[in-house]
């Protein structure tokens, strides 16, 4: 297929370009491993003072920061790397050889630069929430495991959607460098579940800056606490939020008129 | 030489109020993290009724008074320093008679934050109507932690700062400055008030800068200090003040020498 020989080509170009800084590849393997021990021990902390929060486990909170560690891998290999560079074309006007050539724009931006070593962060997730999870000691319906993957990648498809749209706005605002930054910073917030946070605060995180969708949401379903109204309803919004984010791309890119020429 | 700050703060004003509206933006990474761990804090100390004597109320009121303390004593050299070593622009600044850190970016990290407190405030306002705190700030501790602020701030400035410089070496100084905002994170009491930390990690960060610039001005501000402690952590920050002081100084002369302008 078309679109798999360019993204493969994609992924190509970037690993030769990440090898060429091979002690940066090191330095961010230390970090990362750095940050593990920092998030062990911060729930070591919390954790010596109770037995719970909110009703959650420290296992599954090992669990919830595996879906966290996915979320910001993909905000810190895919979402970061290419907004910069998006917003670097459109101030200087390179963004207008993207529209020329004969590729979906909406996948060009999406994927040109992709920060590949970061693959370990999806390693690390997937170790935490396997760890976390078989510690918990929920027993878990095959109906529950298979919501869980279902609306960990619907969060996963949310967040991507709402970050097209912000790179979007700026076709219609120019100067809008700041387009990630409320989505980056709220990101941590997806580091504990949801409910612990006030009202409005959860509000926020689950309809405006979805992150708990693809955090908290999926091991709420694992867990069992989800009617299968509420999961329907997540994968409806799922959908609708493809069809709209690539709506507001297409009209926005038409938009677009250029800054160089 | 004041007339010289005087300069350096019209023209960073002037640059930095041109894009106050992103400020709004910027102010999204101080305020996440506070509410965050406010909101955790408080729903522990909920379900156990306090966590080792601290109520919901402490925690809330620790956190809110914490915030505006956290955007008023950190430094944000990194960002508006660090590019220049890696780029070579600093050349030009080095042609200057004035000295880069200590007097342009140093005038540029004050007057980002007299921006973004004004920002601030009706923000702050609104969380304090929300969360309801009962705060123990008196005017006497209130006067008292001024110049703990105005330390705590020339500690962190100065420690990021000779951290910013290791690009000197390295072109990149990424690595290391994470390291930094972690330990910090964890050791300055952002993430928990100092006395929840188990025994040694606690002994530890008590005698690190870290907390002096969040943990300390918070903890005297409230009026949670006894005078020995007060003391104590004043000796401290004089201590620490002039040891990072002589430091930079040390790192800015070997790197100076070690620069090889990249282009600019």
């Amino acid at each position: 297929m078309h679109i798999l020989r360019v993204l493969r080509a994609f992924i190509r170009v970037n690993l030769q370009q990440d090898l060429a800084y091979r002690s940066d590849i090191a330095m961010q393997v230390v970090l990362s491993l750095f940050w593990t021990l920092w998030e062990i021990a911060s729930l070591g902390i919390i954790f010596s003072n109770t037995p719970s929060i909110a009703g959650w486990s420290i296992w599954e909170l090992i669990a919830l920061s595996g879906m966290w560690r996915l979320v910001n891998g993909f905000m810190i290999s895919v979402v970061w790397p290419n907004t910069e560079l998006f917003n670097r074309g459109v101030r200087e006007g390179t963004l207008d050889y993207m529209f020329l050539m004969p590729l979906n724009s909406q996948f060009h931006v999406s994927v040109r630069r992709i920060t590949i070593w970061r693959i370990w962060d999806v390693l690390m997730a997937a170790i935490f929430i396997a760890v976390g999870l078989s510690n918990s000691a929920q027993i878990t319906t095959l109906p529950n495991v298979i919501s869980f993957v279902v609306l960990t990648l619907t969060g996963l498809v949310i967040i991507y959607s709402l970050w097209i749209v912000l790179i979007a706005l700026t076709f219609w605002f120019t100067k809008f460098d700041n387009n990630v930054t409320l989505l980056s910073a709220l990101t941590n917030t997806g580091r504990f579940p949801a409910t612990v946070y006030p009202a409005w605060l959860r509000l926020i995180v689950t309809f405006v800056i979805p992150i708990a969708v693809a955090t908290t949401v999926p091991l709420q379903a694992l867990r069992g606490e989800l009617e299968v109204w509420q999961i329907l309803g997540f994968v409806l919004i799922g959908v609708l939020a493809v069809f709209v984010s690539s709506r507001i791309w297409k009209v926005g890119s038409r938009k677009y008129s250029g800054a160089s020429a | 030489m004041l007339t010289i700050y005087k300069r350096f703060w019209q023209v960073n004003w002037a640059e930095q109020w041109q894009y106050r509206a992103n400020l709004f933006m910027y102010l999204a990474y101080w305020l996440v993290a506070p509410i965050v761990y406010l909101s955790v804090w408080t729903a522990v100390a909920r379900a156990q009724g306090n966590v080792n004597g601290m109520t919901a109320n402490d925690f809330a009121a620790y956190y809110l008074t914490l915030l505006p303390i956290d955007i008023l004593t950190s430094s944000i050299t990194f960002h508006i320093f660090g590019y220049k070593i890696q780029d070579g622009t600093l050349s030009n600044e080095l042609i200057r008679p004035t000295h880069p850190i200590l007097t342009n970016t140093l005038v540029s990290n004050i007057s980002f934050k007299a921006l973004i407190m004004l920002v601030l405030v009706p923000i702050w306002l609104v969380l304090y109507a929300l969360f309801q705190p009962t705060l123990t700030i008196t005017l006497g501790s209130f006067l008292l932690a001024v110049p703990a602020l105005i330390m705590g701030f020339l500690i962190s400035f100065l420690m990021e700062s000779t951290i910013t410089l290791i690009a000197f070496w390295t072109t990149r100084a990424y690595g290391p400055m994470e390291l930094f905002w972690a330990a910090g994170q964890m050791l300055s009491g952002q993430f928990v008030p100092l006395t929840l930390l188990p025994g040694v990690a606690q002994t530890i960060a008590k005698v690190l800068p870290f907390q002096l610039w969040m943990y300390f001005p918070v903890q005297l501000m409230s009026n949670k200090l006894t005078p020995q402690e007060i003391a104590l952590n004043y000796g401290l920050q004089v201590v620490w003040l002039i040891a990072l002081f002589v430091l930079f100084r040390i790192v800015w002369r070997a790197g100076i020498r070690k620069f090889s302008a990249v282009g600019g």
